[in-house]
């Protein structure tokens, strides 16, 4: 049809209401859809509660299944370590915690008509891991789903990657637009794994996608795995034809996903407590992380760790936080040393930071106005080359043309 | 040297005797001044809004402010009429704030067409809230607003002062983010109703339709307030506009200042062909009176082209004086940034004359200007009091000129003072109906909640809509309802402000490595001002277009120094869809129904400054830009034994003619409605003339015409033959090359249809 006479029969079908409104009847549970033996045979079980259906699939693990480099079991040792630490960390799990390892999958990015169509979650059970995944069956039973989660009644800790920011905030809009069937969603403690990654690998892995991470970290490569964009557009067809074949792919790529949380755990619990060699930068990422949570020692043992054991090139950025750190803690002849060994390998930004440290360092601490004003003006080279904007490079040259005057004064 | 410096009352003095004037104004009106009316404090009105308004020494009331406190406070929506400077957002305020001091929880949407808007009220009612004393928060939300504060906008703002396409795309499809606004939407405010016409206008009323829903669904059930300047039908718009039957507050308590009318026609220079004096170099010559007697003036003009030309005359006023900024420009299409500081100079005197184009109409504050200039008729009754408004705010004595161009609408009103001081403004319309509009809101409503097979939109009954998007694969149909089921996101492919999706972007690349964006410009004006050669003016300065990448939507200019602007046109094809209603005459036929446009630019011409030569032309190359829009169309029998370029010329000129005066009967703008002549029409081969509404999806225009022809006919007859000019001019059929027979043609073809008309 012309997009002409599209728009013509679209008038032909526009009407106007006569009378009022009546009123909204109150929640009817709603059918089962035309396709339930259709999406049984291929392997989902129907479920049916007090607002509706979903459907449901199951698997169970052995703590000795292995998923790249790790057994699931190990989730274990990793959660002693932590316990041992006795450290405040975010990321810091306990056998109090009751884990539910958490992914889902949508029919879009954003707005209240993406609907979550998948919930995934992994759970340990002491004697084995078990995979539950809720399958919206249509979207008017989307309050069985969200209900049979149970994610409003019990307390738990639900680990995953960009589920900050991505999942549970979806999830928290689908429970909105239920909020007159079933019960408050409960908040939960997040922790999620995308974030740590951020922290660990920064300047070392170029994309944070999942897929990446496994790759290259975790030692797992997936055949077969169908991309996540496709994801919306099966769903869509499994719910126009009837037809579950190719949901069953996407459910498999959720399964990796959760699989991968595991074991991405494990993975960088290890590297928090350095039991496992990973290359300079991940370790400096991971000294500069305790620096920010405020934890010196850890922070200094870390980052004295790389200095000691890789090449002074690899070292700089270690050096650089290591000097930030001495110099907190008033250990000034080691900060001035740290951040001198820096200074070849790192950014121009930090080294402006460097230049402007080492000369306050010998102007206040160790007097020596010469040096305080050789740093000086090697900062003010910096800041002559650098592509700043105009106004923040006037701003910038005001600050050290002030410091060089003030040295110079002091000097004579 | 002597100060030149008078008032305005010594100015028209003066005036009085000056012959040069004297014989060029047809007119003069004096409007007395009227004092205010009031009315006390309601009894049930908060200690801490009357603590408030008493420290700005307010002690009573308007009329209409007390008018509007009962409405609200009585549960009941309303629209005030309200004119520039009668402190008409008290309407609303005063209400709002009563309302959450008496109920913490509650909360309240300020809709203003423009994010300008919001900031300046957001400032004021912050500054009231102030002397309250009173711990309630409110935030502009807009595309403006730092991620950081976001979130407790939505959470803890009690007034959420936003615009219209933030709402659309950026409130309401995350509805559930806003959960305890809308649980608690008690008011929701609608400043500038009158600017919410036409498409904008169409398009608006589908997301007050998408709001009220969301409302629904969270259990609350708001108030509306809307405020408007002077139009006909201010209840009529807002009931449409909110789906929400209004009160009306049409009397005004606020005083007004003594306001002297001038109608003013420039001088017939060249009588053969009735061509007058340029009303640009009319305007430039009062401007010149006007700064010289240090009258702080706002003078308008309604194309950009205008704008730039006159500041480009009216900047050598001050070209002897180093960095004097007291001549500027303001119009669309320049940067928020230098707005502002227009905006600013205006207030604290510093710029003593502006030029600009409607975009001043709305409500931005100003502060008080003494003087206003109309460079031609505006295109409507509303617009003209609204700029009219701008001269004599706060009781002061105002002048108004306005000045006529030879078109016949300005020469109708020069003539016909009353047309314009004492008929009744226009309507505003708008079409929620149009399918197109009403189409793209239908997705973004499924989008944001899931229609039951029972359920309504707004007035309408669509479930055979729903169906037909069930089929186009957006939505799906469950045991009882329609979901949205598409990883689009719909109201990112709606621009509620023009047809036009994209803007143009304009870079100067005088300076190669320096090069700039210096403004935007909507794609279907870029068309016939921004193609290759044009010269674009901006700010006084010339530019040429060296390169238009229409793909990219990017000009790129570079300043020169030329004595010529440049002017395109813009060749139209029709093709007739659907025909919906049709009569028959002897030999012509009036139909309306729907048509397809195809509109090219062709070429452009040069024209010099001043004497307004022209000095050469050239071609331009652009896509054509395609429309389906609603039209009345009149096809009729060639007169026996003439040319086809006798029947073009005569076809031209009636439809020149016919353009003109269809604003006097179906209440309109001029640009609202075009009309264009075929001399073989591609659906029946006759020589036809086709009005249809300028917009995507028709707005209701051209089927008003379609039942007003006989009378429009009538009065344009009539005028033709009144015209004094001998054979056409631009007061009636439009400027003609020669003498020849245009006139009587245009007129011979014109009766045809009113003889068959009148007497079928």
């Amino acid at each position: 049809m012309s997009y002409e006479n599209k728009i013509l029969q679209m008038k032909k079908m526009l009407g106007k209401k006569t009378s009022e409104e009546q009123e909204k009847p109150k929640f009817v549970k709603p059918a089962a859809p035309s396709y339930k033996e259709a999406w049984t045979a291929a392997g989902l079980t129907p479920v049916h509660n007090d607002f509706g259906m979903l459907f449901k699939r199951e698997v169970r693990y052995p703590l000795t299944y292995r998923h790249g480099n790790y057994e699931l079991g190990e989730l274990y040792n990793a959660i002693e370590a932590w316990e041992a630490a006795d450290m405040n960390h975010p990321y810091r799990l306990t056998f109090d915690d009751t884990l539910v390892f958490f992914d889902t999958e949508t029919t879009g990015l954003k707005g209240t008509g993406t609907h979550i169509f998948l919930l995934g979650l992994l759970e340990e059970r002491g004697d084995e891991f078990v995979l539950t995944q809720y399958v919206l069956a249509d979207p008017e039973n989307e309050a069985a789903l969200l209900f049979e989660s149970k994610f409003w009644q019990r307390a738990i800790t639900i680990v995953s990657y960009n589920g900050k920011s991505f999942d549970w905030p979806m999830l928290e809009t689908r429970w909105t637009l239920n909020q007159n069937i079933i019960p408050k969603l409960r908040p939960q403690k997040q922790i999620d794994l995308l974030h740590s990654s951020k922290r660990l690998w920064k300047n070392d892995l170029e994309k944070m996608k999942l897929v990446q991470v496994e790759e290259e970290k975790l030692g797992f490569k997936r055949e077969g795995d169908i991309p996540g964009y496709l994801a919306p557009i099966i769903y869509f067809d499994a719910v126009k034809s009837g037809n579950a074949e190719a949901l069953m792919k996407v459910l498999l790529h959720n399964e990796w996903d959760l699989l991968s949380l595991i074991t991405l755990y494990v993975h960088q619990t290890k590297l928090l407590f350095a039991s496992e060699v990973e290359s300079a930068v991940t370790y400096t990422n991971i000294g500069k992380w305790y620096g920010d949570l405020k934890q010196p020692i850890a922070s200094e043992h870390v980052l004295t760790n790389v200095t000691e054991n890789y090449r002074e090139q690899e070292a700089s950025l270690a050096y650089f936080y290591l000097a930030i750190q001495q110099k907190r803690n008033a250990n000034y002849e080691s900060a001035k040393l740290s951040f001198e060994k820096a200074l070849p390998g790192i950014s121009p930004k930090q080294k402006l930071q460097a230049y402007e440290q080492l000369a306050m360092l010998h102007e206040h601490q160790f007097q020596q106005f010469d040096r305080a004003l050789f740093y000086t003006e090697k900062g003010l080279e910096i800041v002559r080359q650098s592509s700043l904007t105009t106004d923040q490079k006037q701003k910038q040259l005001v600050k050290w043309e002030k410091r060089y005057k003030r040295i110079e004064n002091k000097r004579q | 040297m002597l100060s030149k410096k008078k008032s305005i009352s010594q100015l028209l003095e003066a005036w009085q005797y000056d012959e040069d004037l004297k014989e060029n104004i047809m007119h003069w009106h004096t409007l007395e001044a009227q004092p205010a009316s009031y009315a006390p404090f309601p009894e049930t009105m908060h200690q801490s809004i009357r603590k408030a308004l008493q420290m700005r020494g307010i002690e009573q009331l308007y009329t209409h402010q007390r008018q509007a406190f009962d409405y609200a406070t009585g549960g009941k929506s309303f629209t005030a009429v309200t004119p520039t400077a009668s402190g008409k957002s008290y309407c609303y305020h005063l209400p709002v704030l009563q309302k959450i001091l008496e109920d913490k929880s509650s909360r309240a949407i300020y809709l203003f067409p423009t994010k300008a808007l919001a900031q300046d009220q957001k400032t004021d009612l912050n500054e009231l809230i102030e002397l309250m004393d009173e711990d309630i928060l409110s935030y502009t939300y807009d595309g403006d607003t730092a991620p950081g504060i976001r979130q407790k906008i939505r959470k803890a703002g009690h007034i959420v002062m936003t615009n219209p396409d933030m709402l659309h795309s950026g409130i309401l499809p995350h509805h559930t983010k806003w959960v305890s606004l809308f649980e608690n939407l008690k008011y929701i405010v609608i400043d500038e109703l009158h600017t919410y016409k036409g498409v904008f206008g169409s398009h608006v009323a589908h997301v007050i339709r998408r709001l009220k829903r969301i409302c629904a669904f969270y259990g609350s059930d708001p108030i509306f307030i809307c405020t408007s300047a002077t139009i006909k039908n201010p209840k009529e718009l807002a009931e449409s506009l909110t789906n929400t039957t209004h009160k009306l507050i049409a009397k005004s308590g606020a005083p007004v200042g003594k306001k002297t009318f001038i109608f003013y026609n420039p001088p017939i220079i060249h009588p053969t062909f009735g061509v007058r004096r340029s009303a640009i170099l009319e305007v430039r010559d009062l401007s010149t009176r006007l700064f010289e007697a240090g009258i702080q003036t706002i003078i308008f003009a309604k194309s950009r082209v205008r704008v730039e030309m006159l500041v480009t005359y009216l900047k050598s006023l001050t070209a002897k004086k180093i960095a004097d900024e007291s001549i500027q420009g303001y119009r669309g299409g320049y940067l928020p940034s230098e707005r502002r500081e227009i905006e600013k100079g205006l207030r604290d005197g510093s710029i003593q004359m502006v030029v600009s184009t409607n975009a001043l109409e709305l409500g931005v504050d100003i502060g008080q200007l003494q003087a206003c200039i109309m460079t031609g008729y505006p295109g409507n009754i509303a617009s003209a009091w609204q700029q009219a408004g701008r001269a004599g705010r706060r009781q002061d004595e105002a002048l108004i000129i306005y000045v006529a161009q030879s078109t016949a609408l300005d020469q109708y009103v020069v003539n016909h003072p009353t047309y314009l001081l004492g008929s009744e403004p226009e309507q505003a319309n708008i079409n929620p109906e149009n399918i197109l509009i009403l189409m793209a809101h239908l997705k973004c409503a499924a989008f944001e909640l899931p229609f039951s097979v029972t359920d309504h939109y707004g007035e309408f009954t669509v479930q055979e809509l729903l169906a037909y998007l069930a089929e186009e694969g957006v939505l799906v149909k469950t045991s009882t309802q329609w979901h949205w089921m598409s990883d689009r996101f719909p109201a990112h492919e709606i621009s509620l402000r023009s047809a036009a999706q994209e803007n143009v972007v304009i870079i100067d690349t005088t300076v190669p490595a320096k090069t700039k964006v210096i403004g935007e410009m909507d794609t279907y004006s870029a068309m016939t001002l921004l193609h290759e050669e044009a010269i674009y003016i901006h700010q006084g300065t010339q530019f040429q277009v060296e390169k238009l990448d229409w793909e990219e939507k990017k000009a790129f200019v570079r300043e020169v120094d030329v004595d010529y602007f440049t002017d395109a046109n813009l060749a139209v094809e029709l093709k007739v869809l659907e025909e919906d209603k049709c009569a028959h005459y002897k030999t012509a036929t009036v139909s309306y129904g729907d048509v397809g446009i195809l509109a090219i630019p062709t070429i452009f011409k040069k024209i010099r400054f001043n004497t307004h030569d022209n000095i050469g032309s050239g071609p331009i190359h652009l896509p054509p830009m395609e429309m389906h829009t609603n039209a009345t169309w009149v096809s009729f029998d060639l007169p026996e034994n003439w040319s086809e370029e006798m029947l073009t010329d005569a076809l031209h000129g009636a439809a020149y003619a016919l353009g003109s005066f269809i604003p006097l009967f179906i209440q309109c703008d001029r640009s609202d409605v075009s009309v264009v002549p075929q001399v073989k029409a591609v659906h029946n081969e006759r020589p036809t003339l086709f009005i249809y509404d300028s917009y995507p999806g028709g707005i209701g225009l051209s089927e008003k015409v379609y039942d007003v022809l006989l009378p429009l006919l009538e009065r344009t007859v009539q005028h033709i033959e009144n015209c004094p000019c001998k054979s056409g001019c631009p007061s009636c059929i439009g400027a003609q090359d020669s003498l020849q027979e245009s006139k009587k043609r245009v007129l011979k073809v014109l009766n045809i249809l009113l003889v068959e008309m009148m007497w079928p």
